[in-house]
């Protein structure tokens, strides 16, 4: 490597976003528009986050670590995944699921198309696993029931 | 769009590296085969109408009230 790609890398590394901004290169699947979210978790919601749209602060998706739920839950991550969001090893990548809340009583996560982020260059990526069939994309939470 | 015509047991050939050929006709189904290298992902169209259904639905304002989990 010459001197000048070694600068040009060093600067690179000193922009990098702040801890909590992920930016999705190529959005999440019907909202391609929309590149920026920054991730929240507040203590208080764990085992909940959110997955925040940065020009929209009201918007959100709710997000969720899939293996608290599904301890054997085994994604598999196409290649092209991989290599798109520069993963180099296993801990490299923050799995994501998207949660929907469906009211009160009733709240489901997508295994099918979880949210891949890599942890050093907070790029994102919703991935569809190569295992899709395995999975569904409205897999129910364990919520307690509230109303009773 | 590219539209071709093929007869049972013909392929097409896309990029050099992936293979789509037609391997059963029966009736309105068609069965089709594809060789593609394991860096390129192949899925029926449905899966990504499905994710974009449920990304539409799962997409909520910030102060949605959160479940509890068991």
């Amino acid at each position: 490597m010459n001197h000048a790609a070694t600068i040009e890398m060093e600067t690179e590394k000193k922009l990098a976003p702040p801890a909590n901004q992920i930016r999705f290169p190529l959005g999440i699947f019907g909202f391609e528009q929309i590149k920026n979210y920054a991730l929240l978790a507040n203590p208080a919601e764990k085992p909940f986050a959110w997955l925040r749209v940065t020009e929209n602060n009201s918007l959100a998706f709710v997000v969720i670590d899939p293996f608290i739920v599904m301890p054997d839950y085994k994604p598999d991550i196409p290649q092209s995944d991989v290599d798109f969001l520069e993963l180099k090893n296993a801990s490299d990548a923050l799995l994501l699921g998207i949660v929907t809340i469906h009211g009160q009583n009733r709240a489901t996560m997508n295994l099918k198309g979880p949210i891949v982020v890599n942890r050093h260059t907070h790029t994102g990526k919703q991935v569809i696993i190569a295992n899709a069939a395995d999975y569904s994309v409205q897999h129910p939470l364990p919520v307690t029931e509230t109303a009773a | 769009m590219l539209i071709l015509s093929r007869k049972l047991g013909e392929s097409i050939v896309i990029d050099g590296n992936i293979r789509v050929q037609i391997m059963r006709v029966d009736g309105d189904v068609v069965k089709i085969g594809i060789e593609a290298p394991a860096s390129v992902p192949v899925h029926r169209q449905e899966i990504y109408e499905e994710i974009q259904r449920s990304n539409q639905q799962a997409l909520t304002r910030q102060n949605a009230t959160l479940p509890k989990l068991k």
